[in-house]
């Protein structure tokens, strides 16, 4: 029998398309990248993700998550943990290379800003790595 | 070839469970005894269990250990 989506896995692929239809303007529209923008993103993922959320459970019977759906849920939070590490390092290491042997001249005003897009952004992989690793893990053997 | 191999689909076949009935009463969903059947997922010790009792067999009648098997 051909396995249909489980409604953990439902759940999952909404997110994933909430998340690169919110955040993916993210990426291509930087250049004009404000707090105010930031946080409507961050108001928009959230209500998107409710919404979402309401009808796939409205419209699925059998919700039972189990000991499979918690390990790949564990999986995902991993990569995601991992990624954000890796990009916290190199932009760590970027930061400081800039600082002491590049030439880093941030606006004073707009230092806050730069910092609130660079770690947005790493937050942003982070929890798209999470979503895609877990939609992988149910795809493949565990 | 996998280190833990199951017989869940033949003795499910031979009591003519479904997989719905089968998830319903180990208390797993249907897609993890898909996976399960296909030798995709190795179940925890509890629910293999389970699974041999809901298909009324001992559990090395449904799952099977080969050491040189690739976990």
């Amino acid at each position: 029998m051909a396995p249909s989506l489980s409604y953990r896995e439902k759940t999952l692929y909404a997110s994933l398309a909430a998340e690169v239809l919110v955040y993916g303007p993210y990426f291509f529209l930087h250049q004009q990248n404000s707090v105010n923008k930031v946080a409507g993103m961050i108001i928009a993922i959230i209500v998107l993700q409710i919404v979402l959320q309401l009808v796939i459970a409205a419209f699925t019977r059998n919700r039972v998550t189990d000991e499979r759906d918690r390990l790949i849920e564990l999986r995902g939070y991993r990569a995601g943990y991992l990624m954000i590490a890796s990009l916290m390092v190199i932009g760590l290491g970027l930061l400081w290379f800039h600082a002491t042997v590049g030439h880093l001249e941030l606006d004073h005003r707009m230092v806050g800003l730069h910092f609130l897009s660079v770690f947005f952004g790493m937050l942003v992989i982070s929890d798209i790595t999470k979503t895609a690793t877990q939609i992988v893990a149910y795809r493949r053997a565990l | 070839m996998p280190a833990i191999r199951n017989q869940i689909r033949e003795l499910r076949a031979r009591r003519e469970i479904t997989q719905q009935e089968l998830a319903d009463r180990v208390g797993v969903t249907r897609q993890t005894v898909i996976a399960m059947e296909q030798d995709k997922y190795s179940p925890s010790l509890e629910t293999a269990f389970k699974v041999a009792l809901v298909l009324g067999v001992s559990l090395e009648q449904c799952f099977q250990y080969d050491p040189r098997g690739k976990r």
